[in-house]
């Protein structure tokens, strides 16, 4: 299970030499921008864009799939009920006795196509860099140390959390515990969460003492060194510029005509 | 020996939050270079008066010197990390950064030491407990042995003078088991290590102190305190193999 959370040994790519400070920026604003467009057209551009630096990133095919698959689902609980949702006096299409309206269409693309490029731009992240680099990176950028720390630990504490959870299951089964579609079911799934919280709150007291024996006072340290090139600075005008005129295009559409 | 003392505790008291009380009135001196072995059932204060040494939980009452330090003092306790090393009993609370390295670097570092000292720290530490090499790895996918070893490193890596162990053995299959006492008989320094395990105790602490419910109920040799059947038995622990007689 823990392995769905595994990162993917950094590849060698035009993306991985870049500073991360200044792909992490880039990369950053680009996600910054996507998440506010508002049509669809540029969206699907953004959404290209974004496939194309994961292609320049050399992402390796199979582990981008998987994960862009199981958020696809996840994005597809909001997306799917959208068409039927949001009717309106504009066009509309009858499926036997359901009304289909073609706004509620357009959103429910607009917020797949955004989600999956978002994804990419993180993906791109997390795969042209180890994770301890883009922490770095994210500390230099001046990311505050807690949401830097938060993000370490919290990468860190998913596979001790899976691995409670693991055992926890198999505690369940050899008690001859089985799944169904019944109360049981949904209280005993209760519990375990309360049991997975209150383990991991108690787990958190303890971390945090271990990291204040061994002097830790809220600040993030690294020795980690970056050093900015000429095509550092030109990737990020690049991305930054690319996203920037895809967002004036997308609000002022007449500008560009 | 050396009789200076590296930790002086007089009296001490702790209690939770919640009113339930973890030390009461628990008196006991460590001189440098002594190794003192914490022996006790579940609740008896054992990881209590260590976290009350270190600095994390505040003690009450008496009097308490570590390191020539006072835990209970916001301007001495910003010094004891340097002083004072904890290696906890699960070392998955203990090691959270991305690599070995980074993990061993986290003390040096939060001690604000120039880079290449940290490295070479870092170096050092891993040296002593036999990981050089392993500096790129992932420290949860290592085995709990591993685990262990990387955590004391973190520790020694900050160059305490006392160090404190709680459950060492814990987790650590027979192999693990026989390269930990091997390296703390490596290490020296003054250390306390509580441990449900006596016969590691035995192996490496000339002294043992016996917690119970909160009070210290026995203080002396190892190999008379831990042999006295009716004390371990009144305690809820049990004589060592080793000190066992023919009858047993």
């Amino acid at each position: 299970m823990t392995l769905a959370f595994s990162l993917p040994p950094p590849t060698d790519s035009p993306l991985s030499r870049l500073d991360p400070r200044w792909k992490l920026a880039a990369l950053s604003i680009a996600a910054a921008f996507t998440a506010t467009l508002h049509t669809l057209s540029a969206a699907v551009v953004a959404c290209v864009g974004a496939l194309f630096l994961a292609v320049l990133g050399r992402l390796p095919g199979r582990w981008f799939l998987q994960r862009l698959g199981a958020a696809s689902l996840f994005v597809a609980l909001f997306a799917l009920p959208l068409p039927w949702m949001l009717l309106d006096e504009g066009t509309s299409w009858s499926l036997g006795p359901l009304r289909v309206s073609q706004h509620g269409v357009q959103v429910a693309l607009l917020l797949t196509v955004k989600a999956i490029a978002l994804l990419t731009l993180f993906l791109t992240i997390q795969a042209t860099a180890p994770l301890e680099t883009n922490l770095k990176a994210a500390h230099a950028l001046r990311i505050p140390s807690l949401f830097v720390h938060l993000g370490q630990l919290s990468y860190r504490y998913i596979f001790v959390l899976a691995d409670e959870l693991r055992r926890l299951r198999v505690a369940l089964r050899v008690r001859g515990y089985r799944r169904g579609m019944n109360r049981h079911t949904y209280r005993t799934a209760g519990h375990v969460a309360g049991t997975l919280l209150v383990r991991g709150y108690e787990r958190a007291e303890r971390v945090g003492q271990a990291m204040r024996c061994r002097g830790f006072n809220g600040q993030f340290r690294s020795l980690k060194k970056f050093s900015t090139r000429p095509v550092d600075v030109l990737v990020f005008v690049l991305v930054a510029a690319s996203a920037a005129a895809l967002l004036v295009w997308d609000r002022y559409p007449e500008l560009t005509t | 020996m050396s009789f200076e003392l590296a930790i002086q505790a007089r009296d001490l008291r702790f209690a939770y939050p919640d009113g339930a009380s973890a030390l009461s009135g628990v008196s006991f001196d460590v001189a440098a270079g002594e190794s003192v072995g914490l022996v006790g059932p579940n609740g008896a204060g054992k990881t209590s008066l260590f976290l009350c040494l270190s600095g994390v939980l505040q003690a009450r009452g008496g009097t308490l010197r570590v390191g020539g330090l006072d835990p209970r003092d916001p301007s001495q306790r910003r010094h004891l990390p340097s002083q004072v090393g904890i290696v906890f009993q699960n070392s998955d609370d203990q090691l959270f950064n991305a690599t070995v390295f980074d993990d061993v670097a986290f003390g040096p570092l939060n001690l604000e030491l120039p880079p290449d000292e940290v490295r070479q720290r870092v170096d050092e530490a891993l040296a002593r407990v036999g990981l050089t090499g392993m500096e790129e790895r992932v420290p949860f996918h290592l085995s709990g042995g591993e685990k262990r070893r990387v955590a004391l490193a973190g520790v020694l890596a900050m160059r305490p003078s006392i160090l404190l162990l709680d459950e060492p053995s814990m987790y650590l299959d027979p192999r693990g088991r026989r390269e930990l006492i091997r390296l703390l008989h490596a290490l020296g320094g003054t250390r306390m290590i509580a441990s449900h395990d006596l016969e590691l105790i035995l192996q490496t602490c000339q002294r043992v102190l016996l917690l119970d419910g909160g009070r210290s109920i026995a203080d002396g040799p190892a190999q008379t305190v831990l042999a006295d059947a009716a004390l371990m038995e009144a305690h809820g622990l049990e004589v060592p193999y080793p000190l066992r007689g023919d009858d047993r």
